[in-house]
């Protein structure tokens, strides 16, 4: 233990100006990003992606940008440590004197634990607090994301390291790694062209989690033990393969009928989904890629979802079967979210075929069958709050905030943003009235005893029916904007064009889904007949009927 | 008399490169051994196996008593090692890098780093990356020396340095030899010749010899024959007659096997119309050229010693 507090302090004392910017950009982080949480109403998308980082205007831009430079720190905190005493080279003075490998190690280690993950618990825990959300109420989402921390971005950036002598070439290796991943996504689009997006199941999150760590850590273990660097590749590099593998040939593909059952005889469907054949709905296929690939559109209208229940459509395959017994099956692939509440509505869905394939089934009737992978929700009970001027918590959901009017109506709200701790927010669906007037001069309205009978119905969904603790991110905070449906425009008659606004005081309806089981269902469509193509320049328009 | 350092058949090759070949050598507990070469003969290489920062790719060595694939961690508490190429901590001043070393090693002696520090005149607030090559080197000999180490490892210590930093650093190393042994490299022979108890040459990977000081320069002997007419070198001379050569009436040549009077009735023997032989006693340098300039395939041994792979 001496020698590795030894160790620790050495490093501890030469890179306490890394540390400090390490810790500055951390501080700075934690200190700018709850000001995008404010200006949630300029996002125009759902939780996701880039809109999630670099949302919000100036502010969002510095804090996506902080996102962004967090890990870069790291990266370089990482190199200086690890390079202070290098494994690659036969030079270092360290090499011959009385070093034991594990307490090396250890030492580094601590390091890490000391400057970069104790930081970063401190800060998702932080970005709580200021959320508002009390952090020992989420230790286990905040492990998780520590865990995922260091397995995606600190372990790969310690082995790599590990495995160079400098960080110049650390960094090289790391832009060849870029491009590596770069050919294996170009090579997977192409082998996979007929897939328009790949399910997710356990080869494509928890087996990859493992692999990455274990690769990784192997290779770090060796290099340490042995210093013998071309050896200590073959871990990382059997990694890189078996998970280019794993992407490549998606054993999830495999699983879908483990992981969504079959339905089983004499049990009913959890919903009942048709061919919508009026001629209305009846889209062309399109043709990407210089018309290597078409994308044909199905109409399909589902009813018969029980009441108290909502049906998520995860995933679907495409069977076609020709008159001459000729077979084409699509891979299972991931819908775009379809959530269904008991009634009946339209949906389509789309899927990606080759042009071969389109040609020689395109002027025969043909046998459709879908299979649909569908995961029934159990509706909780509704809660209903009368929308404040200013946050407010929604059990179970988060902490949500009215969004200012577009017209600088201070009583008048255009749309509600609400935080989740560590994760997005388990499936909720959320309705609001939306007023075609002008909001009420004077407070907050009471809630009325019975459901509202005028106005405009905005439907939300948002969240999601994983039940993982939490989901990574730099940030422990996720921001879900709710994208009420009739919001953008009112239609009402007048001189002007206003949009659609929520007065202080209106409710608020929140009701969560609990997934119960996994399932599967089908659609038979007979005498099928491919859409012809589109002419060029073409284009569908969709109408949402909810 | 144990061996500091053993190896058996020590090989080492990078690809196709053989940079040592199957040395034996023994250096014995409480020497001054001095492994000598050109540049490129293999010392470094041999060396960085000794210490386990290669592995050997065929045969074995031993240093104080444990394989040299398992040196490491602790058994450094008992090694000094210091090389020319070595890298040091150069962003620590002298007296950090003093501080740090001695977290490690627990027969540190602060006495005698108080002393070294003396001794070398060492600038203790100064980083090591502002030092002189000289300075720099003593201040690796201070933190190598002040555990008291059983054995000294140095790869071309003295390479470089001026002859006064040069000699306090042979003076710190003299005064340490009554208590550990020490292994050094060198491609000047002058600078070990002093202080040496040992020596071994290697040439290519190869070991030719390697035995104590006094007997190799008792051995060897620079032999000049006077004959009463000019006569053409005879043939088949014993090998361990090196760079036989004639100018008129005389023969010269290095005797690499001489033993006193044996080899003078063999010269008598040899030459039998000879007027005068003369046997001069040789230096270290004259011995090394000659050996080097003698064909480098076969190596002069001392009777009753191998050709390479000699144990001192």
């Amino acid at each position: 233990m001496k020698q590795i507090l030894h160790i620790f302090l050495k490093d501890a004392r030469r890179f306490w100006p890394e540390i400090l910017v390490s810790l500055a950009v951390l501080t700075a982080f934690i200190r700018i990003y709850p000001h995008t949480w404010l200006d949630a109403d300029r996002m125009e998308a759902e939780v996701s992606g880039f809109s999630r980082v670099f949302g919000g205007g100036a502010m969002g831009f510095l804090a996506g940008t902080l996102v962004v430079l967090v890990p870069i720190t790291w990266w370089v905190l990482i190199s200086r440590v690890i390079h202070a005493e290098r494994l690659v080279g036969n030079t270092q003075f360290w090499l011959t004197r009385p070093y034991e490998w594990k307490k090396l190690l250890a030492a580094k280690f601590i390091f890490l634990a000391a400057f970069l993950f104790l930081p970063f618990f401190i800060a998702q825990s932080l970005l709580l607090v200021e959320a508002g959300f009390n952090p020992f109420h989420y230790l286990p989402g905040l492990l998780c994301n520590l865990a995922c921390a260091a397995v995606t971005i600190v372990l790969p950036l310690v082995a790599l390291s590990a495995l160079t002598s400098s960080f110049p070439k650390l960094t090289l290796v790391i832009l060849g790694i870029i491009l590596f991943i770069a050919g294996v996504a170009a090579l997977e689009a192409w082998l996979q062209s007929d897939s328009i997006g790949s399910v997710s199941g356990p080869f494509g999150d928890y087996i990859s989690f493992l692999v990455i760590l274990c690769g990784l850590g192997a290779a770090i273990v060796l290099q340490y033990a042995t210093r013998k660097t071309l050896i200590s590749w073959l871990p990382l590099i059997s990694t890189a393969v078996l998970l280019s593998a794993l992407a490549l040939l998606d054993p999830d593909q495999a699983l879908m009928n483990h992981t969504y059952p079959r339905p089983t005889a004499g049990v009913a469907a959890p919903l009942q989904i048709a061919y919508n054949a009026d001629p209305i709905h009846q889209p062309p296929a399109f043709g990407p890629k210089q018309e290597k690939d078409l994308d044909i559109t199905i109409p399909l209208r589902e009813s018969n979802v029980a009441d108290g229940y909502a049906v998520v459509s995860d995933a679907f395959q495409v069977t076609i079967e020709g008159p001459d017994g000729s077979r084409w099956q699509s891979p299972w692939q991931a819908t775009d979210i379809q959530r269904f509440l008991p009634g009946s509505n339209p949906f389509n869905i789309g899927f990606r075929i080759r042009r071969a394939v389109y040609d020689k089934f395109k002027s025969v009737p043909v046998k459709l069958h879908i299979a649909f992978a569908l995961t029934p929700a159990r509706a909780g009970a509704a809660i209903t709050v009368p929308v404040p001027a200013g946050d407010f918590s929604v059990p179970g959901f988060g902490v949500c905030s009215p969004q200012g009017a577009w017209f600088g109506d201070p009583r008048a709200i255009s749309q509600i943003s609400c935080r989740s701790a560590l994760r997005q927010p388990p499936l909720t669906f959320a309705t609001v009235l939306w007023t075609q007037e002008s909001c009420p001069a004077s407070g907050p309205a009471p809630l009325p005893d019975e459901p509202a009978s005028t106005g405009v119905l905005g439907a939300a969904w948002a969240g999601t029916l994983d039940n993982d603790p939490a989901e990574f991110g730099i940030t422990s905070v996720w921001q879900t904007y709710l994208p009420f449906t009739n919001r953008a425009v009112n239609f009402r008659p007048g001189p002007t064009l206003a949009p659609n606004l929520i007065c202080l005081g209106s409710p608020l309806t929140v009701t969560q889904y609990h997934a119960v089981a996994r399932t599967q269902a089908d659609l038979d469509i007979p005498g099928f007949h491919l859409p012809p193509i589109a002419k060029e320049g073409a284009y569908a328009l969709s109408i949402e009927t909810r | 008399m144990n061996s500091a350092i053993l190896t058996e058949n020590l090989t080492r090759r990078f690809g196709k490169t053989i940079a040592v070949d199957s040395i034996n050598l023994a250096v014995p507990e409480g020497t001054i051994y001095a492994l000598v070469g050109a540049n490129g003969a293999g010392k470094t290489t041999l060396i960085k196996t000794l210490m386990n920062i290669f592995s050997p790719s065929a045969g074995r060595a031993q240093v104080l008593g444990a394989c040299s694939l398992r040196l490491s961690g602790r058994a450094f508490t008992r090694i000094g090692y210091v090389s020319e190429n070595q890298e040091m901590p150069d962003w620590m001043t002298v007296r950090a890098m003093l501080d740090y070393f001695r977290g490690f090693y627990p027969t540190w002696d602060r006495d005698l780093e108080a002393q070294l520090v003396r001794q070398f005149d060492l600038p203790l607030k100064r980083k090591l990356k502002h030092l002189s090559r000289g300075m720099k080197m003593k201040a690796a000999f201070a933190s190598s020396l002040a555990y008291r180490p059983s054995l000294i490892v140095l790869d071309e210590p003295f390479s470089g340095l001026d002859p006064l930093v040069r000699d306090e650093l042979i003076e710190g190393l003299i005064e340490r030899a009554p208590e550990t042994t020490i292994f050094l490299s060198s491609h000047d022979l002058a600078e070990i010749e002093s202080f040496s108890s040992h020596v071994g040459y290697l040439e290519q990977g190869r070991l030719l010899f390697s035995e104590e000081m006094a007997v190799l320069t008792e051995r060897f002997r620079e032999v000049t024959i006077t004959l009463r007419a000019p006569a053409p070198l005879p043939a088949n001379l014993p090998a361990a007659w090196l760079q036989p050569q004639t100018v008129d009436c005389v023969l010269r040549f290095v005797h690499s096997s001489y033993n006193g009077e044996p080899s003078e009735a063999e010269l008598r023997a040899v030459f039998p119309t000879a007027t005068d032989i003369r046997l001069d006693a040789m230096p270290l340098r004259s011995i090394f050229l000659a050996i080097a300039k003698s064909g480098r395939n076969h190596a002069p041994s001392a009777p009753g010693q191998t050709p390479r792979g000699n144990e001192a």
